[in-house]
């Protein structure tokens, strides 16, 4: 188990709040969240359809603005940072896994991964040998110069995690990082994060629907109508996950 | 403006409003058959309202071309008719001395009054005829002793002011009384101005050198009862006294010069008898040496040929703005139905036919067009005022007329249908495209999978390719069969298909005769037309094929195939019973069809001797090759790279190269369009089939570009994936980018070579003096007037005849053939004194043999009798822009020391010949002030007494101001007209400069077509890649890095447009000018107005910019945490 309660704190967010105006409608998504995650820390964050989930990780990430409290990484309050100066920070201290992947079509695996690292100032050829690092790390050393097209949804998955990953950075943020795959895959994946999780000692910041995913993380955050409701240990939802047969 | 292409505009109105008609009823009839699809296809067009005014002011592109250029003729039409009106009033025709038939010296060309007399008791009681007059007129300077100003040539009319009624009724009087007796004088507005005269002022009239003094009774507007003849001449001094008192002054007995003749109605309505008139009065002629001209009418005719000239050209190169707006068009259509992929997929999977998308999509594609048009005709209207305004400002039309805007419905109606009709189509193609989607794909808003083609790569494919576009053509090609008489003999042969008509054809046609025998019947042939009109046998396959569609197929081996290709009737039971389902090699298909049709226009080009068919035809048959390479899946990026390749090759290589093996061909200025489309169309393909090696050099170019890079690989790889875009965008960009380019070029070249500042010959002052009061000797004159002479270095003499004053015998004239009073054409005379030719400073272009140096030439002319040099026009003729030359042009191309030979000169006071020896052809540069053949005074004055008009050329020392010394010329001489050579070629450059200016702005419209191109694509991406924004946000990338990566995305694809328009421009001016394609008489340095150049590259890149700069800041703003959740 890599939690430690004496590692430091790396996020932490307090009463925070994110209202969506649609014009006609208000809808509050986020009703006064607090959260904490320590370095090192797998949290997962479930709940049903709309009850907050992605809103949550896009405001704790930066992604999207909260409308009050605040929201602390690595003692840096990002809630009050200029656009510019919170992408940079997103590229120095985050990375990012997505349902859908969202790679560059335009461009090779390869491209895709350096693409963090060229952002950040790296020259081109360190962060090309970078890049084909990561992508050994994921098992995908030798498809760096295919395009996203040409790979399964499975192979694109794990280009998405070398990109997270090889900026080295202190949080990984994954949204619903299976949702699109098989079970086979999305087990492959989960087992890629925790390994990496295990080496690198990020930080990882997990939404799901999925019960087996939240049992890898040490810790699963319920939350419901833009509330944290309870939280569970990793004992509990393995325990929970087994329950019900999925495990 | 009457006709167009030579069409009636009447004709091309009925068709057009026909047609659109017919669009209004389809949409009419699929609105009430599915109202749902409808409604659903009119209620997508204001939901994003930013991209439907983007489309909008796309598709109107075409409409407001069509609109300027047709309203740009109505409006010189119009202005030119109204001019002609309101000048010549009453007057309709006059007769004259037939000095063609009827050789006299010029004093003796008059005609009696008696014979006036005679006229007026003959037609008495006609009906058409309202009246007579008698006019006489002398050219005289006329002097204002109280301002101290003079004109120097006022054409002074004289009549019986007690006669004179009928003419001079409806004349407006600006100042005074129409009053005429004594020494009255009434002046015209133009020398009332030239004079600051007014009302009782007098004024002295200057007739071989004894003053007579008048008294300005009136000022009226101009008339040729004021002194004002030409139709189109801006600045017309003259006026109007008593015959009696012309008579006292000029000594002239009863004659007159001309007799003036109305005919019954106003001014317009005299107009419509002028043919009548016209046959009754040439019959009362007969046996006079007197003709009638036909002043009113020819005018009118010559206004409407000269504005349907305006709207060709406008039309011709508008073309090029339109073919981008159909290129936009289509790209707007594709962009609308990416967009509309997931709603159309919903559609068709709950039940809807591909038809039904079809209509919905016309539904919305006909509200933006109807849109569109409206405005566009609205926006043309302005442009036509904005251009008539320019153009105006140059202060020279080419017509010498002040242009109002004026426009007919017919005109409007035709600019919106042609709008409407040319949309419809491109509509039409789109959706039908867009229709043909896969159900899953288009929801899930996947890429559209292409369905496998078994016989992709196969000769069986490929002639059922062949078959089906035969099939597909059959009822357009109907029109043919419809339009022409077939003969019997080719109605049997029609029945064995395309091979009937070839055989017909290779017995028929003398295709391998030399060129003269092959045009002895002088006509076009039509056998081109014949020779496809077999296909419409197909129709009926259409026809059986959409009757027996869901039967299965029977295979049919390839022998049958080729059977049914050639003959119709194997061929339709063929396309009935074939696979509806398996995929159609159309592209195949339609390479082999344009093959067929370009070995057809090939030998259409070459029986007609027409550059433009020939050349279309070798351009279709290549680009067939690149299809059938690109069927047989044969190395594509090579395939198309080569053939593109070769299509420039044959344009790039001059019409030189090709005359051995196929003779002249002739081609006008249509010739540019079509180089034009063909060369960007080749080097667009070469570009997209290579932009993945183009692109990746210029994204290496920028990778040291620090914090930029990302944005720059981004930026580098996406036009690489989406060719159809990118391609279409270069093209529309680089069409009109070719068009400026081209046409500033060899506009400034023609600028340098005949306004260059050589023009002038080295003098600095021209100085015309007044017929009837000519100087001896100018420097003595001027030194009698107290005019400081020191800065004088040469005073020459010449003296010229104008047009028709002297004629030459035409050698290409045959008896035979040609109008017996064409064997004589016309050509200016200017006999130069020993000055003028020993010290003007125009080079030799081409000396005979026998002359070493230019000196030896010019000293030749002066030292002996009837030796004379050419210009470049009498050397190489030329049409005057209208039409054939009706000017005197030598039957050789001279070379450096060509044998002398003589020409055939005529007097046509005495009717004698003189033979005049060409020694030499004088430098292109004399084209703007000397155009004539040039002699020696004296062989002048010995072989043409007559000739009247006086030059004097001066030539002043370095430190005079030749504009200063020219006013101080005219103000000393009364009878002086002077101008500094400087002014005029300032004149004549801004003029030049005016209309380079008209041009660039009209074609600055088509460029608006490039850059809305490139906003569609721009915002459409934004839209689609809203999610890869949001990752590459999520991963670091600042709002300005996304930013600038659109904006150097557009950048890139503008930048290739503009780069390969102006290589190919500048390249293919080259090869114009060098090689004296543009026009025989061009040649000599060529030079490219790097900075002009760079200054419309310039323009275009950052207006591209410009427009890309919105979407790419919307890219910015894009949210990211939304942006990622939603696609």
């Amino acid at each position: 188990m890599n939690e430690n309660i004496t590692d430091p704190i790396v996020i932490e967010a307090i009463d925070v709040h994110k209202t969506y105006n649609t014009g006609t409608v208000q809808v509050h998504a986020l009703k006064g969240v607090d959260l904490r995650a320590r370095k090192g820390e797998m949290v997962a964050i479930m709940g049903p359809s709309g009850c907050g989930k992605t809103t949550l990780l896009n405001c704790l990430s930066g992604l999207d603005e909260i409308d009050a409290g605040t929201v602390t990484i690595a003692g840096t309050d990002i809630s009050k940072m200029a656009d510019d100066r919170k992408t940079d920070f997103r590229a120095r201290q985050m990375g990012f896994i997505f349902q859908t992947y969202n790679l560059l079509p335009v461009l090779s695996a390869a491209e895709n991964v350096e693409l963090p690292l060229i952002v950040s100032g790296v020259r081109p050829r360190e962060a090309r040998q970078r890049a084909m690092a990561a992508l050994e790390t994921v098992g995908l050393g030798d498809r760096g110069n295919q395009r996203p097209n040409q790979l399964s949804g499975g192979q694109r998955q794990r280009v998405t995690v070398a990109r997270a990953l090889v900026n080295r950075p202190s949080i990984i943020w994954a949204d619903e990082p299976t949702g699109a795959l098989d079970s086979a895959t999305a087990k492959e994946i989960m087992d890629l994060i925790v390994d990496l999780n295990e080496q690198e000692h990020q930080t990882t910041i997990l939404v799901t629907h999925d019960p087996k995913v939240a049992a890898r993380c040490h810790r699963t955050i319920h939350m419901a109508d833009g509330l944290i409701v309870r939280e569970d240990d990793q004992a509990t939802m393995q325990a929970t996950a087994a329950s019900a047969g999925v495990l | 403006m009457d006709e167009l292409f030579g069409l009636s505009m009447n004709i091309i109105a009925a068709v057009s409003v026909a047609l659109t008609l017919g669009i209004f009823v389809i949409l009419a009839w699929f609105a009430f058959r599915n109202p749902v699809m409808f409604k659903q296809g009119l209620r997508n067009i204001p939901r994003r309202k930013t991209q439907t005014a983007l489309i909008i002011f796309g598709l109107m592109l075409a409409t407001v071309i069509m609109t300027a250029a047709f309203s740009t003729g109505d409006t010189v039409a119009n202005t030119a008719t109204n001019d002609i009106y309101d000048l010549l009033g009453e007057i309709d025709e006059y007769i004259q001395w037939d000095a063609e038939s009827n050789p006299a010296p010029e004093d003796q060309r008059v005609i009696p009054e008696s014979e006036l007399q005679r006229l007026s008791g003959e037609f008495a009681d006609d009906p058409d005829i309202e009246g007579f007059m008698g006019l006489s007129f002398e050219n005289l300077p006329v002097v204002s002793p109280r301002t101290n100003l003079n004109e120097s040539n006022a054409l002074i009319s004289a009549y019986d002011p007690a006669e004179s009624g009928l003419f001079t009724d409806g004349i407006k009087v600006l100042a005074g009384e129409f009053r005429l007796g004594g020494n009255a004088i009434i002046i015209n507005e133009d020398l009332a101005e030239a004079l600051d005269a007014r009302i009782g002022d007098t004024l002295e009239l200057v007739f071989e050198g004894e003053r007579v003094a008048v008294v300005v009774s009136g000022i009226a507007e101009k008339s040729p009862m004021t002194g004002a003849f030409d139709i189109g001449s801006a600045d017309q001094p003259g006026g109007a006294i008593a015959v009696d008192f012309f008579r006292e002054v000029t000594g002239r007995s009863d004659s007159l010069d001309i007799i003036i003749v109305s005919n019954t109605g106003d001014a317009r309505g005299g107009l419509d008898r002028s043919s009548v008139v016209e046959d009754k009065l040439t019959p009362a002629l007969e046996g006079t040496p007197y003709e009638l001209v036909t002043l009113k009418d020819d005018g009118i005719r010559f206004v409407k040929l000269a504005s349907s000239f305006f709207t060709t050209f406008f039309v011709v190169f508008g073309l090029f703005s339109i073919a981008a707006g159909v290129l936009l068009i289509f790209l707007i259509f594709i962009m609308l139905a990416a967009e509309r992929k997931p709603e159309m997929g919903m559609a068709r999977a709950i039940g809807a036919r591909r038809r039904h998308l079809v209509e919905s999509f016309l539904a919305e594609g006909m509200g933006y067009d109807l849109g569109s048009a409206i405005i566009g005709v609205i926006a043309g209207i302005g442009v036509t005022y904005a251009m008539v305004a320019i153009v105006n400002s140059t202060g020279d039309s080419g017509l010498g007329l002040n242009l109002r805007v004026s426009f007919t419905l017919r005109g409007l109606l035709v600019s919106f249908c042609i709008g409407v009709i040319a949309t419809f189509l491109i509509i039409t193609v789109a959706s039908v495209r867009a229709s043909r989607l896969n159900i899953v794909s288009a929801i899930r808003d996947l890429p559209e999978t292409k369905p496998i083609n078994p016989e992709q790569a196969t000769w069986f494919g490929y002639l059922r390719g062949l078959l089906n576009v035969m099939a597909a053509f059959g009822f357009i090609l109907l029109f043919f069969v419809l339009s022409f008489r077939v003969s019997p003999i080719f109605q049997l042969l029609m029945l064995v298909g395309l091979v009937g008509p070839f055989i017909y054809v290779l017995r028929g046609t003398n295709f391998y005769l030399p060129r003269e025998e092959r045009l002895a019947n002088g006509r076009v042939p039509l056998w081109p037309f014949f020779t496809i009109i077999g296909i419409p046998f197909y129709l009926l396959a259409l026809l059986v094929v959409r009757l027996t569609r869901d039967r299965r197929p029977s295979s049919a081996p390839l022998w049958l195939m080729v059977v049914a290709i050639l003959v119709p009737p194997v061929g339709i039971v063929v396309a009935a019973l074939q696979d509806r389902e398996r995929p159609i090699a159309w592209g195949a298909g339609m390479g082999a069809f344009g093959a067929i049709l370009g070995v057809v226009l090939i030998q259409w080009g070459l029986d007609s001797d027409g550059a433009f068919f020939f050349s279309a035809g070798v351009s279709l048959v290549l680009l067939w090759a690149g299809t059938l390479l690109r069927h047989f899946r044969i190395a594509e990026r090579a395939s198309m790279t080569t053939v593109s390749a070769l299509v420039l090759v044959y344009w790039y290589s001059p019409s030189s190269w090709w005359e051995p093996l196929i003779g002249e061909l002739n081609g006008d200025f249509e010739m540019f369009f079509l180089s034009g489309i063909t060369m960007v169309a080749a080097g667009t393909f070469i570009i997209t089939y290579n932009l993945d090696i183009l692109v990746p050099i210029a994204a290496r170019l920028g990778s040291r570009a620090g914090r930029l890079v990302p944005a720059i690989k981004t930026a580098a790889a996406y036009p690489l994936m989406a060719r159809v875009r990118t391609g279409l965008t270069i093209a529309m960009i680089g069409l009109i980018m070719f068009a400026l380019i081209t046409f500033s070029t060899i506009n400034e070249n023609f600028v340098q070579l005949f306004l260059g500042d050589d023009a002038d010959g080295g003098w600095d002052v021209q100085v015309f003096t007044n017929d009837n009061n000519q100087v001896d000797d100018l420097a003595a004159s001027l030194d009698a007037a107290g005019v400081d002479t020191s800065p004088i270095v040469a005073a020459a003499e010449a003296r010229w005849t104008g047009f028709g004053e002297v004629e030459f015998k035409d050698p290409n004239f045959d008896p035979d053939k040609d109008d017996p009073e064409d064997e004589y054409l016309g050509y200016p005379l200017l006999g130069a004194d020993t000055t003028w030719l020993e010290t003007n400073t125009f080079s030799i272009k081409f000396r005979a043999a026998g002359y070493a140096t230019d000196e030896d030439v010019w000293q030749a002319i002066a030292a002996n009798q009837r030796l004379v040099v050419i210009d470049q026009q009498v050397a190489l003729g030329g049409g005057d822009g209208f039409g054939p030359s009706s000017l005197f042009t030598v039957d050789r191309e001279l070379t450096e020391g060509f044998e002398p030979f003589t020409i055939t000169m005529r007097d046509p006071g005495t009717g004698a010949d003189t033979e005049l020896t060409v020694i030499g052809q004088v430098d292109d540069s004399s084209a703007l002030f000397f155009s004539a053949i040039i002699t020696s005074l004296d062989t002048l004055e010995s072989i043409y007494p007559d000739a009247s008009t006086q030059a004097w050329y001066v030539k002043l020392d370095g430190g005079t101001d030749s504009r200063a010394y020219a006013l101080t010329i005219e103000s000393a001489l009364f009878q002086a007209s002077a101008e500094s050579f400087d002014k005029l070629i300032d004149d004549q450059q801004a003029a030049s400069a005016g209309f380079l200016l008209l041009f660039q702005g009209f074609m600055g419209l088509g460029l608006v077509v490039g850059i809305a191109a490139l906003g569609v694509i721009a915002f459409r991406a934004v839209v689609e890649r809203r999610q890869q924004i949001g990752m590459l946000r999520a991963i670091g990338y600042q709002r300005s890095m996304v930013a600038l990566s659109f904006l150097l995305e557009s950048g890139l694809v503008a930048l290739s447009g503009i780069l390969m328009g102006l290589l190919m421009g500048v390249s293919f001016s080259w090869v114009l000018w060098t090689f004296g394609e543009v026009d025989d008489q061009a040649s000599g340095t060529f030079i490219v107005p790097w900075v002009q150049l760079f200054v419309i590259c310039g323009i275009a890149l950052l207006a591209s910019l410009l427009m890309t700069y919105f979407p790419a800041r919307a890219a910015s703003r894009v949210a990211v945490a939304e942006a990622l959740r939603y696609e």
